[in-house]
């Protein structure tokens, strides 16, 4: 163990220089972590979700729904069974998104996945169950309604809580809330007053 | 180590490669957050305080358009709608309730915010200024009427502003309440735009720039569907319009803060009572009903989504939600229209009701309080029932001047209806006793007040006169306004 140890510790004159790149590495790994965002994950505020932006048509409808007084983003679309599984799904779904977003691949028009309807479908009834009584519903799951046995919620209530169709232009001008600048405000102050000075200092020049 | 010197530089290398990959994954993050503030961006650069309507239109062209739409007035729901309703033609009781202010002279039901301004210029209680320094109104009679009330309020200054006449400022409020009412220009998002709004939160210790996007969507609304007064004492020459919050919202609370500053808007022409004439507390009544309670805000219901070509937008044409159940109840609500209907005014007729129930013994108690007067009443005699008429007349204008009272908070509004209805008792029980004193025993002879136009007469208004002024008004100075503004 500790042959393996030494074997990958660096000769002692390049301590120094070994330390300086870890420390720039994860400077800038935690600079990542920052500017991205990546505490509010852990979350259930729905302002996480608009920290994509192509997100912004779903909370916009979100908002505007009825369902915007009671749930939030993650009452529908992470399970609920236990935090294992919730916190498991959640990272599953975020490393795809966070994935797809870099890449520059998400599609006009967002569908849901397999999964997740599975995981809204369920969420529908958790809720719902007393209402679903009456239309017989509770037996329904994405297996069944995939055997043709039965629709799912959405199937009917299409409009319920985002509509049928949701890409960046069906809502041009909806007002989500923006991440703020990620430079800090007591740091904008100072650059402000900077820039401020400089300006004058070239209009008395002038 | 020692024996393979290339390791070393493997490490390096590999290191490098780490770090300059998680330098680009940074910028590629900073990038994609940068991007958001596109999406959004408007076509034409709309300037700060642009009170132009169109101009932001030429950004926003659908909910430019809906907003315009306001200038149908072809709904009326039962008690309200878009239509134009004269409110004393209705309720004749309310001639004798506000004699001596102007509010008896005309009276109508607000039209859509499209005719703020001509309906501002149409009405007699503005009076028929003939120079800039005439008539009967403050500037502060404009603040909720246009978007060129910010940008006048920003270049002549808030207090400024309040200091001048309501006919000076005639040439620079020309555009009706649209866009900068209620959006900053850059980045669209709410904003309020009216200092009263800002001072009643700063007085009850709380900060509006904390408010949610939820609360915003029913502030920017408050900033002027809201109980008010002009405040003429605490700027010299000013008439700065201000709400009575500091101590709460309730009818009471507003009482006591007027109470406290001794404050009346009119003397009463037959009584004599001190009367505070109630403005329009929507804000404050829904905050106190069920869907205020449960966070529903105002725009939730006066301007849902609305769907166009496959876009979704807020409607901005603001409405009785009555002409727009489908978007507006039934988000929330899945019974029928009809039924949503229905209950809505089974709810307005029986507020309806009792408020009548009240009219009906405030006009008997203005009236005997006259009569008491009359036959040589002293003003000690009179103290504590002329109390009792304004608290009375304070209960009953601030149910029936929030026109949706009796829907956004029933139970408060009957609340509120039924302290007023034993106020005005113990007024009368007080002034049976005066009368009796002074010899009044038989039964009292009460005038015909069955229109408009007899309660109008009786209370000793000469309509014609200001009728005629009006037209004046209207062939000489407004034309001059219009052409003045065109100008700029």
């Amino acid at each position: 163990m500790i042959k393996i140890l030494n074997y990958l510790l660096p000769p002692r004159k390049w301590v120094p220089f070994v330390i300086m790149a870890t420390g720039i590495g994860m400077g800038l790994f935690a600079y990542l972590l920052y500017v991205s965002n990546a505490v509010s994950y852990l979350s259930d505020d729905p302002k996480t979700c608009v920290n994509c932006h192509v997100m912004t048509p779903f909370y916009a409808t979100w908002q505007h729904s009825s369902h915007a007084r009671v749930t939030t983003c993650n009452d529908c679309h992470v399970p609920h069974n236990n935090a294992l599984n919730k916190y498991f799904f959640k990272a599953k779904d975020g490393i795809y998104h966070a994935t797809v977003f870099t890449w520059r691949a998400e599609p006009q028009v967002i569908h849901i996945k397999e999964a997740g309807t599975d995981v809204v479908q369920k969420n529908c009834q958790r809720c719902h169950g007393d209402l679903n009584s009456n239309v017989s519903t509770l037996g329904v799951t994405l297996e069944t309604k995939q055997h043709g046995e039965g629709k799912l919620c959405w199937d009917c209530h299409r409009e319920v809580p985002h509509g049928k169709v949701n890409s960046l232009s069906s809502v041009p001008n909806a007002q989500v809330p923006l991440l703020e600048s990620p430079v800090p405000a007591w740091l904008q102050k100072q650059t402000d007053s900077i820039a401020a000075a400089k300006k004058e200092n070239t209009n008395q020049t002038k | 180590m020692k024996s393979k010197p290339w390791l070393g530089w493997v490490m390096f290398g590999v290191t490098m490669l780490a770090v300059f990959m998680l330098g680009l994954l940074v910028n590629s993050v900073m990038e994609r957050r940068t991007e958001a503030l596109f999406v959004n961006k408007t076509l034409a650069p709309v300037g700060e305080f642009e009170s132009k309507n169109e101009v932001w239109g030429a950004n926003y062209p659908r909910e430019f358009q809906t907003y315009y739409e306001t200038a149908d007035t072809t709904f009326a729901s039962k008690y309200g709608g878009g239509k134009m309703r004269d409110m004393l033609h209705d309720d004749p009781r309310m001639v004798v309730l506000w004699a001596g202010y102007a509010f008896s002279k005309d009276y109508n039901q607000g039209r859509g915010h499209f005719y703020a301004l001509e309906d501002i210029y149409n009405t007699l209680r503005t009076g028929a200024p003939k120079g800039p320094q005439d008539g009967p109104q403050p500037s502060s009679c404009w603040v909720c009427k246009s978007p060129d009330v910010p940008r006048m309020m920003d270049k002549l200054g808030i207090d400024e502003f309040y200091k001048q006449t309501w006919a000076a400022l005639g040439p620079e409020i020309v555009n009706p309440i649209g866009c900068a009412d209620c959006h900053d220009s850059k980045t669209m998002n709410l904003k309020i735009t009216r200092p009263a709004l800002i001072e009643a939160y700063k007085e009850q210790g709380k900060d509006i720039t904390k408010a949610t996007h939820n609360e915003m969507r029913s502030l920017v609304c408050a900033q002027c569907h809201a109980e008010y007064y002009f405040d003429k004492k605490s700027v010299e020459g000013a008439a700065r319009v201000k709400f009575p919050w500091k101590n709460g919202m309730t009818v009471e609370n507003m009482e006591k803060y007027y109470d406290d500053i001794e404050f009346s808007d009119f003397t009463h022409a037959l009584s004599k009572a001190p009367i505070l004439k109630a403005q329009h507390p929507d804000y404050e009544i829904h905050q106190m009903g069920i869907h205020g309670q449960r966070g529903v805000s105002c725009a939730d219901c006066h301007m849902p989504y609305k769907s166009e070509g496959g876009q979704k937008f807020t409607d901005h044409k603001i409405q009785s939600p009555l002409n727009n159940v489908a978007n507006s109840c039934q988000v929330c609500h899945r019974e029928e229209e009809k039924k949503l209907v229905a209950n809505v005014n089974e709810r307005q007729d029986k507020i309806h009701q009792i408020r009548i129930e009240l009219e009906d013994q405030l006009v008997k108690a203005h009236l005997e309080a006259k009569l008491a007067w009359d036959k040589g009443a002293t003003d000690a005699q009179m103290k504590d029932v002329l109390k009792l008429i304004r608290q009375a007349q304070w209960r009953w204008d601030f149910t029936a001047a929030s026109h949706g009272g009796s829907f956004h908070a029933p139970l408060e509004t009957a609340r509120v209806i039924t302290n007023g209805l034993n106020k005005a008792a113990e007024a009368r029980i007080g002034l049976s006793k005066i009368l009796a004193s002074l010899g009044q025993t038989g039964p009292i002879q009460y005038p015909d007040i069955s229109t408009k136009e007899k309660a109008q007469k009786f209370i000793g208004l000469d309509m014609t006169k200001e009728k005629a002024n009006k037209a004046e008004f209207k062939k000489t100075v407004l034309p001059k306004w219009l052409e003045e503004a065109k100008k700029k």
